[in-house]
């Protein structure tokens, strides 16, 4: 694969490990329209006693001006696969070989600390789920946007003080001119998620990485802000990947989204098909779970068993031994994500029981190979296994 | 000896009525917290005068956004609060003002569900000491009997036996949840306060945790009150809400009654913010400005009143454009803010001699808030005399001048419980007075309307 | 439904009732403890005897005191059975022959082999104990508790890979041995040598004389002594003229300063433990009150404590030693509780200080709230659901203010304030030998100094250890979900 690389670059190489599927699908993903592409993401942390392998080859790809909303439960490794894009992932963890982030056609997992400061300050930018723990509590709001400006645009003084509130206006603070010069725990929850934004959009992103920025907040104030967002994505044509555990949320942010499980995206659809026609038998129990405003008290139906926390590559489907429609083959071969069924080549699931219009028996060998052309690679980079 | 907890034998004559009949009655109950300065300083006022009823088998749900007081209003219902004022009643007794042999039977009576479950068991305790714990602190049965009981309750939680001797960092957080679910019930209690019990966990966990509490309910009895922010959950679970703002009990109703026709605009704006996991869904949102005052310090009149989308005008303010309006209310809010803040040494220095000061900033606000707009002369000269006011830094003045000029009812009197749909609903807004118009006929449609 | 439904469990037993089940291990285990205890179970014997008895006996009534006579001659009779680690055993005084020959050691060892020899006796008896507990911890563990896993197996587990932490638990272990064996491991004892050195005396062979000489120990000392250039010396590991094995050499009263030091170790162990417990018990008590009530418990111990720290220590306790010097509790264990007693009532402050902070983290966790939910009382919920957090808090700062307890003694010894002469302490070796350290009687001084520093050192790291093993920030994150992941089932 790497000798593919050097020699026909992008879109060959990603070609190559896709080769199982349809060929319509490579022309359905090609790179050129995407503005982030996320390939083979493997993301490990080692300790002690194992390698937990929190992400674990995920490919996903976001265009311009488009909301991908990355949804999972707690210890899916959502949160990690955005640190990951971003740059942000320290010892005891490390990206494996053969992940891949590129950001308008730039690789950005070989750039050292330095470049990826260029990438987060121009290219994408990250707002995160706590924003008390992201502002620093010492300096006065405007001050760390005016960082902010000063590293990313050159700003200063005056300049970067009428830019720090026209930026904090922006994102919907009444009376910035005053709220500038105060400091984070003089804001509300709210104030100070917004206060956030307008750090990240300081550096003006092409791409904004939302990771449960809504999560610490009531739902009237979670409202202010998924509208705040919608409006900036509108008028800076920011491209978003928002990254959350409410069903709900995503309902509404969101274009096209990724279901997260144990490390792997297991469903990838546009969020009207995912919601109205979901399809990994882990997806729909997560729609099944959930309880909503507009249905009464019926017993609601559950997912047995807990999230897995994957320490060694998956030979089998992880979420086997709670799904309801397991059979035998599931302990045994490992799903990627192929097209649900023919033509449907923008709905994706990694499960054995697709495509669905395939014998099972054709479906089961579709996966099986497609994990054996994985499976060298994978095995050189899980040498952290033996420890 | 062994105390059993059977029916009838409760300690506590008021618990021991039938299902459906009132088993707590709570009356303008008030919680504040003394703030920290020792000087001066106003309480917290986190409950501050909320009354309903609560009857035998039902489960009553307490929603709001943090900061509402409604795990205050649960943590003073099972005495881990001191009230302020107002009474809780079981029969004849008043649990605020229980002691003693009384006071060790309602709280062998009204147990707690704590919300996160990393917080709640002691880590250092097995799971078979923490489910014992309550059963060793009423003398119940002998210690062979507890044992039998605490695993007993292990398997109705869902659990298994052997977990007894086991620790609590070897449970995930549903199943720890569980235990502290079974710790709870140990004592065959009658009234459980869940307080956020599944917002810590994962949806298809949370669901577990649901049909479980669910389940005990029929098997045992039980009377819960389900604290919550998350409307979904609550609907799914409770007979009937009570949503608070503020200290106060904005409505209260049947679940489905007050989902599909919610009366009170804080209900039907909190409704409406609720995204719904589905996409086509098409919510005509009410977005609130802002965020909910103080608690130290809450409005004089309608605790909803600064951030009310349907508040009523005053008189002779017809001809005023909405948007102007909504200008008006951000200026006072903006005001509100600044008189909030606390200035520094330094600015007061500045102040003093002169310099200019991130409060002297006022006409900016004033200036993009109004210019530009026709504004009517009603308006235009109380807004003037509160900009002047506020210039000389009294923005207090400045918000009591607009409040007299500008203000109306929803300002001045804290509205009454106003009798709502069906029977035992109520909602606590002026607009349900006969000479104001319904909210539902003022704002947009939220709920089952549509 | 009423308790008596419940069927009576009978799968709980006691402790006893496992053990007698599955009686392997735990006699295996038994096979080793009791020869171990056996052999020194004069001393303790000898020990219990030592205790005032004889004024619990004529309190009894009549019929009881012959008893308790009875039980007196056993008690002396079992108290004199010979004891390994006794100094009788392998014997290092003696003289030696012209021929070379020693006479009167055991086996005529020469008395630096005999006195090794004992040495590493005592310290292999002292390790043998350790590995003991060790095992006895391990036999719990996997065969007769129920829990197969306790969060203090994760301490355990950490503690053991701390390399610099276990170095400190050697260091203090050794220390320890040698306070508790000090009349066994010094080449000579206190009474012979430094106390009454005239009620004794050594045999030595005169060789002007020709013959075997008997001399008091005093008029041997005054041969012996170490002053420095030009002076007499007798440095370390050497004899002096009457055949005496000095392993740290000699005072410059001539007295052996093995002996000196270890006698030392009791007394520094002494005062260290004894004002630890005392202001330790002071400082949880306090720390856990404050947690609980808060407001104005808090506030009033925050008063007495910032009271307290603001009078400078040493000073406060060399002025209150100097006020009581006069009074019989002055003469307690030769002033030794008189400074265990200042240094705990003038250092609670400092520990308090430490453990608030974890105490009063450890009152917001919602457990505590629990626990008042169903009435538990206020002491329970302290002793409980607060201690188990806080006691290990305690252990290391406690362990950090012990190494400066036994520098304080030693500093007040050092300026003739602190144990009285001549009892042994430290601190007044350094002062002796001070003058003497430029010159080839260094030892006096810089042996006792650098054990002081070892020794502080040790329980410093001991320290570092435990904070290491206990603290839950050292968990590596991922660590819980492990646990959680492998717990699996059901949710």
């Amino acid at each position: 694969m790497a000798a593919d690389a050097n020699a026909t670059g992008v879109d060959e190489r990603r070609s190559s490990a896709r080769q199982t599927q349809s060929d319509d699908v490579d022309a359905a993903e090609s790179a050129d329209d995407r503005l982030l592409e996320v390939e083979n993401l493997r993301t490990v942390f080692h300790t002690e006693r194992e390698t937990i392998r929190a992400v674990d080859g995920v490919s996903f790809g976001i265009e311009e001006g488009e909301t991908l909303g990355l949804v999972g439960e707690s210890g899916s490794g959502k949160s990690v696969t955005a640190r990951s894009i971003m740059g942000l992932v320290d010892d005891p963890g490390e990206l494996l070989p053969g992940s891949s982030v590129r950001f308008d056609g730039r690789e950005l997992t070989d750039l050292t600390e330095k470049g990826y400061e260029s990438v987060r300050g121009s290219g994408i930018a990250m707002v995160f789920q706590d924003p008390l723990s992201t502002l620093n509590p010492v300096y006065t709001v405007g001050n760390q946007i005016e960082e902010a400006l000063s590293l990313h645009r050159g700003l200063s003084g005056i300049d970067a003080t009428e830019k720090a509130i026209e930026l904090l206006e922006d994102v919907g603070i009444p009376d910035a001119a005053r709220r500038v010069s105060e400091y984070p725990h003089e804001f509300s929850g709210g104030m100070r998620q917004r206060a956030v934004i307008a750090m990240a959009l300081a550096c003006d992103p092409d791409v904004l990485v939302c990771d449960e920025p809504t999560t610490a907040l009531d739902v009237t104030i979670q409202a202010q802000i998924l509208e705040l967002l919608s409006d900036l994505q509108a008028e800076h044509g920011l491209s978003i990947l928002f990254i959350t555990h409410d069903m709900g949320v995503i309902a509404e942010v969101a274009d096209r989204v990724a279901v997260m499980y144990a490390g792997e995206i297991v469903e990838q659809a546009p969020v009207v098909e995912l919601y109205e026609n979901p399809r990994h038998p882990y997806t729909r129990g997560l729609l099944r779970s959930i309880p909503s405003t507009q249905q009464g008290a019926e017993r609601l139906e559950t997912i047995a068993g807990e999230v897995p926390t994957p320490n060694k590559a998956a030979t089998d489907c992880r979420f086997a031994p709670r799904c309801p429609e397991a059979f035998d083959a599931c302990e045994e071969v490992h799903p990627v994500p192929v097209p649900v069924e023919e033509g449907a080549e923008d709905h994706t699931a990694a499960c054995l029981l697709y495509p669905e219009d395939e014998p099972r028996k054709a479906a089961v060998d579709r996966h099986a190979a497609a994990g054996d052309e994985d499976s060298p690679e994978s095995a050189g980079s899980t040498g952290g296994d033996s420890r | 000896m062994s105390q059993q907890p059977e029916r009838g034998d409760t300690g506590l004559a008021g618990l021991d009525c039938a299902p459906g009949e009132t088993l707590l009655s709570v009356r303008d109950l008030r919680t504040y917290y003394e703030s920290g300065d020792l000087i001066g300083g106003q309480p917290v006022k986190a409950v501050d005068g909320v009354s309903f009823d609560v009857k035998k088998g039902e489960t009553i749900g307490v929603v709001g956004e943090s900061g509402c007081g409604k795990t205050t209003l649960g943590r003073t219902l099972v005495r881990l609060e001191a009230a302020t004022g107002g009474e809780v009643r079981v029969g004849s007794d008043d649990v605020t003002e229980l002691s003693g042999e009384d006071l060790k039977a309602w709280r062998r009576n009204a147990q707690v569900v704590f919300q996160d479950p990393e917080s709640s068991l002691n880590d250092r305790m097995t799971i078979g000491e923490i489910i014992r714990e309550p059963l060793d602190v009423h003398d119940w049965g002998t210690p062979a009997e507890r044992r039998a009981r605490v695993r007993d309750l292990l398997e109705k939680v869902g659990l298994q036996e052997e977990h007894y001797y086991r620790y609590p960092h070897q449970f995930s957080g549903g199943q720890r949840q569980r235990i502290g679910i079974a710790r709870a019930l140990a004592l065959e209690p009658e009234f459980v306060v869940l307080d956020e019990p599944v917002s810590a966990l994962d949806v298809s966990v949370q669901a577990q945790i649901l049909n479980l509490l669910m389940d005990l309910q029929d098997e045992l009895g039980l009377t819960y009150l389900f604290i919550a922010h998350d409307l979904s959950v609550v609907r799914h679970i409770c007979d009937r809400v009570a949503v608070m703002y503020l200290g106060n009990v904005m409505e209260l109703g049947p679940t489905d009654e007050l989902f599909e026709d919610p009366a009170n605009p804080y209900t039907r704006a909190l409704l409406s913010a609720v995204p719904e996991p589905d996409p086509t869904a098409e919510i005509d949102r009410m977005t609130l400005r802002g965020t909910p005052p103080s608690p130290r310090d809450p409005p004089e009149g309608c605790a909803f009143s600064t951030r009310c989308p349907v508040k009523i005008r005053p008189d002779g303010s017809d001809e005023v454009d909405e948007s102007t309006w909504e200008a008006v209310e951000v200026f006072r809010e903006t005001l509100r803010a600044r008189s909030r803040t606390e200035r520094s040494l330094s600015e007061r220095a500045r102040e003093l001699i002169g310099l200019e000061t991130r409060f002297a900033t006022v006409d900016e606000v004033v200036g993009e808030l109004f210019t530009d707009r026709d504004i009517p002369v009603s308006v235009k000269e109380p807004v003037d005399q509160a900009a002047d006011l506020a210039r000389e830094g009294d923005e207090d003045a400045a918000l009591e001048h607009l409040k007299g000029e500008l203000g109306s009812v929803c300002d001045h009197e804290s509205p009454e419980d106003h009798a709502v749909g069906t029977e035992g609903r109520e909602s606590r807004c002026h607009r349900h007075a006969a000479e104001y118009e319904e909210p539902s006929a003022v704002g947009p449609s939220v709920g089952g309307e549509d | 439904m009423s308790a008596v439904d419940y069927p009576v469990d009978e799968d709980e037993q006691t402790l006893l009732e496992r053990i007698q089940d599955e009686p392997g291990p735990a006699l295996k285990l038994l096979a080793v403890v009791v020869p171990l205890f056996a052999v020194e179970f004069g001393a303790v014997a000898s020990l219990v005897m030592s205790l005032p008895w004889s004024a619990v006996g004529s309190a009894l009534p009549g019929f009881l005191q012959g008893l308790a006579g009875a039980l007196a001659g056993v008690g002396d009779a079992l108290a004199n059975l010979p004891t390994l680690l006794s100094r009788s055993v392998i014997d290092n005084s003696g003289y030696q022959l012209p021929s070379g020959e020693w006479v009167g050691t055991t086996l005529g060892l020469s008395p630096a082999v005999a006195w090794l020899l004992r040495v590493l006796l005592v310290y292999a008896y002292g390790f043998a104990w350790m590995a003991v507990g060790w095992w006895v911890y391990l036999v719990y563990r996997d065969n007769y508790r129920y829990a197969d896993w306790a969060p203090v197996d994760d301490m355990v587990n950490r503690f053991r890979n701390h390399s610099w932490g276990l170095l400190g638990l050697a260091i203090i272990f050794a220390f320890v041995v040698l306070a508790l064996f000090a009349p066994a491991l010094g080449p000579t004892t206190v009474e012979a040598n430094i106390s009454d050195p005239y009620l004794h005396t050594v045999e030595y062979f005169d060789e002007e004389a020709g013959s075997v000489q008997e001399i008091y120990v005093g008029d041997a000392n005054r041969d012996s002594q170490s002053r420095g250039q030009g002076g007499d010396n007798v440095g370390p590991l050497s004899y002096d003229q009457f055949g005496r094995f000095h392993p740290f050499g000699t005072l410059p009263s001539g007295k052996d300063l093995f002996t000196f030091m270890a006698a030392g170790a009791r007394v520094s162990l002494f005062i260290g433990v004894l004002s630890l417990l005392i202001a330790g018990g002071i400082a949880v008590t306090f720390a856990l009150a404050t947690a609980y009530y808060k407001g104005l418990v808090d506030l009033g111990v925050v008063i007495a404590s910032d009271s307290i720290q603001s009078l400078p220590q040493l000073l406060f306790i060399m002025l209150a030693s100097f006020v009581l010097s006069g009074t019989w509790l002055a003469n307690l264990y030769s002033g030794g509780v008189v400074l265990a007693l200042l240094f705990g009532f003038t250092g609670w402050p400092g520990l308090w200080r430490a453990v608030r902070g974890p105490a009063l983290q450890v009152s917001e966790r919602e457990w505590i709230d629990a626990a008042k939910s169903f009435g538990q009382r206020p002491s329970v919920t302290m002793r409980k659901h607060m201690l188990p957090y806080v006691v290990g808090y305690l252990l290391i700062y406690a362990s950090l203010t012990l190494g400066g307890v036994i520098i304080g003694v030693a500093g007040l010894s050092f300026l003739g304030l602190g144990i009285n002469a001549p009892t042994p302490e430290w601190g007044r070796a350094v002062s002796a030998g001070q003058p003497y350290v430029p010159t080839q009687s260094w030892h006096i001084s810089l042996i006792p100094g650098i054990m002081v520093v070892i020794v502080v050192t040790g329980f410093n790291a001991l320290g570092d250890g435990i904070r290491d093993a206990i603290d839950p920030q050292s968990d590596v994150g991922t660590g819980q979900q492990d646990e959680s992941a492998a717990a699996g089932g059901g949710a």
